[in-house]
């Protein structure tokens, strides 16, 4: 399937979301629209320009019909997904074990396992982050910052 | 209160020492993530709303601000010495700033374009300054109908100027409008698309959303890819134009200014297209023509003018009329709102301090800019040798503790990190995201507007036609659209982008 049509039907789906969630909302009355007022039109819009987009789609063009592997093709993509995942692991971590613990283990696992550093860029640049960041959020900008179950 | 009167009321507000340092800092950082490729403003300003808590508004408006413009001077720095442009309204100065730096002329290059910038920047402020106030007293005779349509009218110019489908930019617009109403509704204080999570009763944050659909997701394409910088490796010298140069780009500046200022006002145009025109315009004019795409000074000097000048233009629909012009300035309009401030036609009235200070700080801005650009650039050399592999962490990792101090919360971080995926896939299939943050910022003001009209009218649509202005912002609006949906037209816009793209 096309990347557009697949795109589409994601944004499709949305615009259903959209509408349903609007009525169950209550859309008023014109002389007094209700909650779901704006959104039930937001969602009719996301639709229609959906619809467009897809009728579009079985067009001649060669954007058109550019498949999804192919948007990813000579490319790295393994990389990004990395790097969401842990990201991911940082935001489940960082309560848990704290800014600085967690901080120093996403910071050095990027630079050292995903970007293949040397080990003295992988400890120096964390270390000296974390340093500057503490000092910056901590106490010049006087924000909270999460200790985690080892106290620092 | 006249000019001068308001400029030195502007400027005993600016030369405070607090205000004076984060302008510094303002422009300092802007100018920093105009030269490094990989950041540009709108994920920078996200990025540091948080950090704008602790401090007055006036002073957190007038840093974000420095950071705005000063995005423009450094974006020039990376387009004539790497042929890379370090922010979008520098893409034409590659063409013939690049060439210059290949000539061994980088040196004069550079200093056109911080002079340029300069001029341009400070006409533009004097500009500001002098449109402000009769604006102000226009825009207090809008009503509900009136704000509405201007604002319909600002989101259709945007996506009329997107890069690419102007059909998924209406969507994406429609998607930022569905994204604005989560949350509890201010008319009826009933939850909206909360999915029953407390954290969601105030909404989807400003710095989260934009902060992962222009920081991360900018993240996730980059590494995607090998990004190697050739850096011109002869050393920059003779950085004063010679009279000769000044000569062939004195107009060029001066229309570049006019050109952007004017596009700069309009919701929805601002700085990158401004520095297209501006270039089109001075090829158009020149006698020789042929020397645009070589090195021709005038093809540097006049897109660098523009995008200052537009850059600092576009502050007058968001101070007058509390409307932005483009996504940097809906940065600003949500970090108004954090603190409080709700600008428009009343906010000279209720806190002039703000609204003259954040003016006439652009004047000691471009000063400063000037002073930081040109005998720092073998600074900024060297930041552009920091590999990307470097770089990426410590932006992911500022940008996750920025998330984070907001609410003390991981939901925000969760939600940054979501809309980073949102926003790499989008960019991946094609949409942009600037009119979705655009319209999710617009769309508080933009239902209270409608419904207070259709309450106004007994829920008649007519009240939008039935007065001059109103109708005048839809019918532009309509009109837009229309020639965005015809063929030939749209064909000839398409084949018009395609050109500058190839160009650029």
């Amino acid at each position: 399937m096309s990347a557009e049509r697949v795109s589409v039907l994601f944004w499709l789906t949305v615009g259903l979301i959209s509408i349903y969630g609007s009525i169950h909302l209550g859309l008023g009355t014109l002389r007094e629209p209700g909650s779901g007022f704006l959104s039930f039109l937001a969602g009719c819009f996301i639709c229609l320009m959906a619809m467009i987009v897809f009728f579009r789609s079985f067009l001649s063009g060669e954007r058109f019909h550019v498949k999804i592997s192919t948007l990813w093709e000579g490319l790295r993509w393994h990389r990004p997904i990395t790097i969401g995942l842990l990201t991911l692991g940082y935001i489940l971590a960082l309560e848990r074990i704290g800014f600085l613990l967690s901080g120093f283990l996403l910071l050095f696992v990027v630079l050292k396992g995903v970007e293949n550093l040397s080990w003295r860029k992988a400890l120096l640049i964390p270390f000296s982050t974390l340093g500057v960041s503490y000092l910056l959020f901590h106490f010049i900008l006087k924000a909270t910052l999460p200790k985690g179950i080892f106290g620092f | 209160m006249d000019f001068s009167s308001n400029l030195i009321a502007g400027l005993s507000v600016t030369l405070q020492p607090l205000n004076l340092t984060f302008c510094f800092l303002g422009v300092f950082i802007g100018t920093l993530i105009g030269v490094l490729p990989g950041i540009g403003p709108v994920g920078t300003m996200a990025i540091l709303l948080p950090a704008t808590y602790g401090i007055p508004p006036t002073t957190a408006i007038i840093m974000l601000a420095g950071i705005y413009y000063g995005a423009q001077y450094g974006g020039s720095t990376t387009s004539i010495l790497v042929n890379i442009p370090g922010e979008a309204a520098s893409v034409v100065t590659c063409l013939d700033g690049y060439q210059m730096a290949l000539k061994g002329r980088a040196g004069p290059a550079l200093g056109i374009a911080a002079f340029g910038s300069f001029i341009a920047g400070t006409f533009a402020v004097i500009g500001l300054q002098a449109l402000a106030p009769p604006l102000v007293s226009i825009a207090l005779r809008f009503g509900p109908p009136e704000y509405f349509s201007l604002m319909t009218l600002g989101l259709v110019i945007l996506t009329y100027l997107a890069q690419k489908s102007i059909v998924k930019a209406l969507m994406m617009a429609a998607v930022g409008i569905l994204l604005g109403t989560i949350g509890l509704d201010t008319m009826t204080g009933m939850p909206r698309f909360t999915f029953n999570l407390p954290d969601l009763l105030d909404g989807v944050g400003l710095a989260p959303l934009a902060m992962g659909l222009f920081g991360v997701s900018e993240i996730l394409l980059n590494v995607e890819r090998k990004i190697k910088l050739e850096i011109l490796t002869t050393k920059v010298k003779g950085i004063l134009p010679t009279v000769g140069d000044w000569a062939q780009s004195i107009w060029a500046i001066l229309r570049g200014t006019g050109i952007g200022f004017f596009l700069g006002i309009l919701p929805g145009g601002g700085a990158v297209l401004s520095s297209f025109v501006a270039y089109a315009v001075e090829k158009r004019l020149s006698r020789h023509p042929a020397n645009f795409g070589k090195g021709a000074i005038e093809g540097v000097a006049a897109p660098e003018a523009a995008n200052n000048s537009a850059a600092q233009a576009a502050f007058i629909p968001l101070l007058t009329l509390g409307i932005p012009a483009n996504v940097v300035m809906a940065i600003l309009l949500g970090a108004l709102m954090i603190h409080n401030i709700t600008p428009g036609p009343l906010l000279v009235k209720e806190h002039p301090d703000l609204f003259w200070g954040v003016i006439s700080s652009m004047y000691m801005g471009n000063a400063l800019l000037l002073v930081l650009n040109l005998p720092l650039i073998g600074l900024w050399i060297q930041l552009l040798r920091v590999p990307y592999a470097i770089l990426f962490p410590l932006i992911l990792f500022v940008c996750l503790i920025g998330s984070y101090v907001i609410n003390n919360s991981t939901v925000d971080v969760a939600l940054m990190l979501l809309f980073g995926v949102v926003g790499y896939l989008m960019r991946k299939f094609e949409y942009e995201p600037a009119p979705l943050v655009l319209a999710y910022v617009l769309t508080p003001l933009l239902e209270n507007a409608l419904r207070q009209s259709l309450i106004l009218s007994g829920g008649s649509f007519t009240i939008f036609f039935a007065r001059p202005i109103s109708s005048g912002c839809l019918i532009l609006a309509a009109v837009l659209m229309m020639t965005s949906i015809l063929p030939f037209i749209r064909k000839r816009r398409e084949k018009i982008l395609a050109e500058e793209e190839e160009d650029a």
